[in-house]
């Protein structure tokens, strides 16, 4: 199947300044999670693949096609930009409807539709105010409206969930979630890891301008071998299983918690310690609780990358 | 689905892509503040007129008729300062706004025609600064010539006038639309050229002053009379009619393809906020 969005050595300088630096990536349908922290160069790859900006080097193709001064792709590309910015003189409706327009919607399906995602995102009662006089989170969430309000088949939100209120969040990562499982391709970026972690494992990791690593979180956590992992068991016997864990070659430390039930070990053969683990729970008939891995989530990833740990 | 299959269909073309952007813009013009302001500033003119035509029937007939002040002091106020200021800040904005507003990623990832962006919004300008323009010089003529109403005549003047208005806020909205795009202090450039440039040059003797816009477009009115205008040391040589209006549309069409070819090529940087 074809990448929905491809980029091919795709650099981008500012002067000087280096935006972005050969970047390969292909993005399939589905949400996948642009990851990195503010200044990383997350803005300058969706400003690339959504054609305002020009790469200094490489190719960007999204359906297959170059994006740069190519505008008929837009018909199926829904884009929520970072900047809080709109046409202030306009109300929420208005602002929608003419964004509509734009799409080529005749006036009356513009309104119909703008009514129906006003509605779903909670506008409904305020769409005749001046966008000037919303709030912070009313103003994301008409972003996050004109972007999707066409159905486009590729939805590239930029930090959506920014000033969303927690259940304004909730609603929003639902619906991404929705729309990935429908087929359709959506990037969001985000510097808040559990954000990203909400609504997908397909993730990119971006800092400095360049991809650290790229695919689903557990197959980067194979990338990294030489990172240990933690894992922690809540069982009844804990210092027998310490005692045989201990002896396996795998295991580089066990830990014993504050909570008298719960060994934790860290391990660097992550498959071959849980193989180990099922044996050892049938030998020493153990009443296992839980077994949980507390590093294992983005941010450990993430750090680990970047060399913060 | 194929990812190319549903984009066969969808072409975009550039007069559908500058009849969306005209309406979105004019709409936007009429609602908002910058419109108001320059509505409100359109009526000074209307005000002199008034106080110049309540003070000749109050203290009796004035040295000046209603037309000749209209002609030589209304219009031309509207010609070396109305029409410039509004189409300046017109103009300058039609893309500079979007940049410094940020709100050019809405409008670059919609199926437009790029080219179409320009095209649009300076149609809409210009048709706002014209309608406003031209409302207030009928206004002013109205005034003047209060008692001179019943004579057919003098509305071919009125029409004249504001055909040659209309011109001139074409041509300058297609320079300051221009100078918007490849200048970031377009505002004090546009200011340096409008009063100063435009000014000076039109006075020139020979074929300097040719090289100013308004000297296309004095050419198309009558020449101002000196009567009452001593200290006026330097004459308009004017271009015949025909050759100043293929000028004047020469400007327009020049600056707007320079506008849209510029905007098509260069990539506009957004700060982020």
């Amino acid at each position: 199947m074809n990448p929905v969005v491809e980029t091919k050595n795709l650099s981008k300088y500012y002067g000087n300044v280096l935006g972005l630096s050969d970047v390969s990536v292909e993005i399939h349908p589905g949400v996948v999670g642009l990851l990195g922290p503010n200044g990383a160069g997350k803005s300058t790859f969706l400003k690339l693949i959504t054609g305002q900006l020009k790469p200094s080097l490489g190719q960007v193709y999204v359906f297959g096609q170059k994006i740069w001064n190519n505008p008929q792709l837009f018909a199926d590309i829904g884009y929520c930009p970072e900047t809080d910015a709109f046409f202030e003189d306009l109300s929420g409706w208005q602002f929608l409807t003419w964004m509509l327009q734009l799409h080529h919607f005749s006036a009356c399906q513009a309104k119909e539709k703008a009514n129906e995602i006003l509605g779903f995102l909670h506008l409904a009662e305020d769409k005749d105010r001046l966008i000037r006089s919303y709030s912070r989170g009313m103003r994301q969430r008409l972003k996050i409206a004109q972007a999707i309000a066409h159905d486009p088949q590729l939805i590239i939100l930029d930090e959506p969930l920014n000033g969303l209120d927690p259940l304004g969040r909730r609603k929003v990562i639902k619906y991404i979630r929705k729309m990935g499982e429908e087929g359709r391709t959506v990037i969001v970026s985000s510097h808040v890891l559990p954000e990203i972690e909400a609504m997908t494992k397909k993730i990119i990791l971006i800092h400095q301008g360049k991809i650290f690593a790229s695919g689903n979180i557990h197959y980067i956590r194979e990338l990294i071998d030489s990172h240990p992992h933690i894992i922690s068991i809540k069982c009844n016997q804990v210092r027998d299983l310490a005692a045989a864990l201990i002896k396996a070659e795998e295991v580089i430390k066990v830990f014993f918690t504050p909570d008298p039930q719960e060994v934790q070990i860290e391990t660097r053969q992550r498959d071959v310690f849980f193989d180990r683990l099922q044996k050892l729970i049938l030998e020493l008939d153990l009443n296992v609780e839980a077994i949980t891995s507390p590093d294992d989530n983005l941010q450990a990833v993430f750090d680990y990358l970047i060399g913060e740990k | 689905m194929s990812s190319l299959a549903h984009l066969e269909k969808k072409k975009t073309l550039f007069f559908p892509s500058v009849r969306d952007i005209f309406k979105f813009y004019f709409f936007l013009g009429l609602n908002s503040r910058r419109s108001r302001l320059f509505l409100l500033s359109s009526i000074v003119p209307i005000v002199i007129a008034a106080i110049f035509k309540g003070s000749q029937i109050l203290y009796g007939q004035p040295r000046f008729s209603g037309l000749f002040i209209y002609s030589n002091m209304i219009m031309m106020f509207f010609l070396h300062f109305l029409i410039l200021i509004m189409t300046l800040f017109f103009g300058s904005s039609v893309c500079r706004e979007e940049v410094d507003g940020s709100t050019l990623p809405y409008l670059v990832t919609r199926p437009l025609h790029k080219m179409a962006f320009i095209v649009g919004k300076y149609a809409a300008s210009t048709l706002l600064v014209g309608l406003t323009v031209i409302f207030s010089l009928a206004i002013c003529f109205l005034i003047l010539n209060l008692t001179q109403l019943g004579e057919g005549g003098i509305y071919k003047v009125l029409a004249r006038d504001a055909g040659v208005l209309f011109l001139g806020v074409m041509s300058y909205m297609a320079l300051f639309t221009f100078l918007g795009i490849i200048l970031k202090k377009a505002i004090f450039f546009g200011l340096l050229f409008s009063f100063g440039w435009e000014n000076i040059i039109q006075y020139f003797p020979g074929q300097t002053q040719r090289f100013a816009v308004v000297h296309y477009l004095k050419s198309l009115l009558p020449a101002m009379t000196q009567e009452g205008f001593p200290f006026l040391l330097f004459r308009l040589e004017p271009t015949p009619l025909a050759q100043s209006i293929l000028t004047l549309l020469g400007i327009v069409i020049f600056f707007l393809g320079l506008s849209c070819a510029l905007y098509a090529w260069k990539e506009f940087i957004i700060d982020s906020k």
